[in-house]
């Protein structure tokens, strides 16, 4: 029973089948099956087969959308189970937003996920995020590592700001940045002053755990 | 422009039976769009408003306000490039919903932005308490005064109004997820929020356009481009959309109304995931909302495609002998981030693909505000230069330098526009 339902998860996020997903959150939870399992199995497999789609360019950015808004409501509803459970790697708190102007939320659902499923405690700001919430969010939640991802080459630009910003308001010292995104690169990076850039997912998660 | 018709008859006439001497500017657009091509490949002035202003050292404060301002600065800096056909752009997509009361965010550099954190719409009850635009309200009457500005400085056939297109002003008073929510999951809602955006919120613009004496209106609509959309999705929402606009402003305005303008347009940025039957998807999409037939690129990262693809979308769908008209856009990131050689390498290998068989038109997506005027010189130099027809044998052999070109403030010295730009970089005092 466990297996189908992992399976059903995952299918509902990855069609971005909201209520689906969490009605089916709902039903592993009761039936016992482990908040751990169900997230790797059911929602972070959603996810990432909707990312496969994406790149595959079976999946176009209104299908990202609609599966990222299924992940995050079904994490909303397994989140508070995680966290009484073999979830959050205590002390490691990272919060993670798409820069401002744009709206490209996949990339950053898919690092979630897994940084999630290797117990990190994550705060999402979302997506469109002005300079100013990251700047307020690194002083309020005091992470170890920031995140910030840009799909677009004009909005990347904007992550260069944001170290600034928080260099000049004496944040940067306790803070790792790490950046990510489809234009982003190692030497853009290095150029902007970012502690890591993760390549994809996985990367980031190794990179994180080394920070 | 001189007498309009006059330009068009020698356009047709040189591009289809007697192809002699020099042609002006505007004639050249028209014999390479209804003919086979003119006496060289026109450079098209992109949308350049930003750029103009830092250019032209003139404060965002007054730049975005001052329509006299705006429109002098855009044409005094096109002609210091010497585009072939001048355009006048503006913050577009803001008017509207800036009326309508938006949070909006200014400032001295920079054009207005929408504070898209603070939605102007979040719910269907929103439609109601905003009811119809005012056109008094906001920068409206400054748009109005662009459009009728335009016409009036020599534009010509060329002059338009502006407006923000229905989908990219939803976008802009919703946020794009909840735009594409309500495509994908609450089409009621949708068609709620569509009906607004034209009868409510652009309708009025076009409306005071209109009383203004402007012929014809175009909507910008970035926010329509794939992937933000499929080419699936503006064909159900925003060409329906679009020729709702056009009849009503056909019918009601006498007035050319055109939606919909970089809708579908193909915008992935991810080299490894170009595909070449969704880029003729969108292309065959775009056809669809463009006045005249032909194959449109504005904002993608065209420097990294494969041309011969839109090359072979003209020909497989051109008539009578004749591919279509290609509208070809240099993309700004590269104009602005490339070296004066790339820039030359770049127009040199599109000319070899796209321009010896003629219906080849040049365009800058848009010119970023910190892209270096060298590059937007050499750009034109090379193709004005390479696109001489009969197109060489061996381009390879056509050497461009990075062009000379005199300061701005030296040239604008003596110009029309001299005065009003000098004065509005003078502080308050």
């Amino acid at each position: 029973m466990g297996e189908e339902l992992y399976q059903v998860i995952s299918k509902a996020v990855t069609e971005g089948e909201e209520e689906e997903a969490v009605r089916k959150v709902e039903e592993a939870l009761k039936s016992g099956l482990p908040p751990i399992e169900i997230m790797q199995r059911g929602i972070v497999a959603g996810i990432s087969k909707a990312g496969e789609l994406w790149k595959a360019n079976e999946y176009f950015l209104p299908d990202v959308i609609m599966a990222a808004d299924a992940f995050k409501a079904a994490m909303a509803i397994l989140k508070p189970r995680l966290k009484e459970g073999e979830g959050v790697r205590k002390g490691k708190k990272i919060v993670m937003g798409v820069v401002q102007g744009d709206v490209h939320d996949l990339g950053k659902s898919l690092v979630i996920a897994m940084l999630t499923s290797a117990g990190f405690e994550v705060i999402d700001l979302g997506i469109d995020v002005p300079l100013q919430k990251f700047i307020d969010a690194a002083r309020e939640h005091q992470p170890h590592i920031l995140g910030l991802g840009a799909y677009m080459t004009t909005t990347m630009l904007e992550m260069k700001g944001i170290i600034a910003e928080l260099e000049k308001q004496g944040l940067r010292r306790k803070l790792k940045v790490m950046v990510g995104g489809v234009p982003t690169s190692q030497e853009f990076a290095d150029q902007i002053g970012a502690d890591a850039w993760g390549k994809d997912a996985l990367d980031a998660i190794q990179k994180a755990l080394k920070l | 422009m001189a007498n309009p018709m006059l330009e068009i008859i020698r356009g047709l006439i040189y591009g289809n039976i007697l192809p002699i001497g020099r042609l002006s500017p505007s004639a050249r657009v028209f014999a390479t769009l209804m003919g086979k091509h003119g006496d060289i490949v026109p450079f098209l002035s992109p949308q350049i408003h930003d750029h103009a202003m830092t250019v032209a050292k003139v404060p965002a404060r007054k730049y975005y306000f001052d329509a006299g301002l705006l429109v002098d600065t855009q044409m005094a800096v096109e002609r210091w490039y010497g585009f072939d056909v001048p355009m006048i752009t503006t913050d577009n997509y803001n008017f509207e919903i800036e009326a309508l009361g938006a949070k909006m965010v200014y400032s001295d550099y920079g054009m207005p932005a929408v504070d898209t954190n603070q939605p102007l719409i979040k719910e269907r009850a929103d439609l109601d308490r905003l009811g119809a635009l005012d056109p008094t309200k906001g920068r409206i009457p400054v748009g109005v005064e662009i459009a009728r500005l335009s016409a009036t400085k020599g534009l010509g056939v060329f002059a338009n109004g502006l407006f923000c297109s229905p989908f990219s002003f939803i976008c802009l008073a919703t946020g794009y997820p909840k735009a594409v929510r309500a495509l994908r999951k609450d089409p009621a809602f949708a068609r709620e929020l569509f009906d607004y955006a034209e009868n409510k919120a652009i309708f009025p613009y076009l409306k005071a356009q209109a009383r203004a004496g402007v012929k014809q209106s175009i909507g910008a609509d970035a926010w329509a481009a794939f992937p933000n959309l499929t080419p699936e999705m503006v064909d159900e929402w925003v060409v329906p959309s679009a020729l709702r606009l056009k009849e009503r402003g056909k019918k009601e305005l006498k007035m050319k109304v055109m939606a919909g303008t970089a809708a579908a347009d193909y915008c992935e940025e991810d080299p490894a995931k170009f595909n070449k039957e969704i880029m003729f998807k969108c292309w065959a999409v775009t056809r669809k909302l463009l006045p005249m037939d032909m194959t449109m690129t504005i904002m993608g990262r065209t420097q990294d495609w494969n041309m011969e693809w839109v090359q072979e979308f003209a020909v497989k769908n051109g008539k009578w002998g004749r591919k279509l008209p290609i509208y070809a856009s240099l993309n700004g990131r590269f104009v602005r981030d490339s070296s004066p050689k790339q820039i030359v390498d770049k127009i040199r290998e599109w000319i070899n693909i796209m321009g010896r068989d003629g219906r080849l038109l040049f365009f800058i997506g848009n010119v970023p505000a910190d892209a270096p005027p060298v590059n937007v010189h050499t750009a034109l130099q090379a193709v004005h230069k390479l696109g001489r027809y009969p197109i060489a044998k061996d381009l390879s052999a056509i050497t461009i330098e990075p062009h000379k070109f005199t300061p701005f403030d030296e040239w604008l010295k003596g110009q029309p526009e001299a005065d009003v730009i000098f004065k509005a970089r003078e502080k308050k005092k």
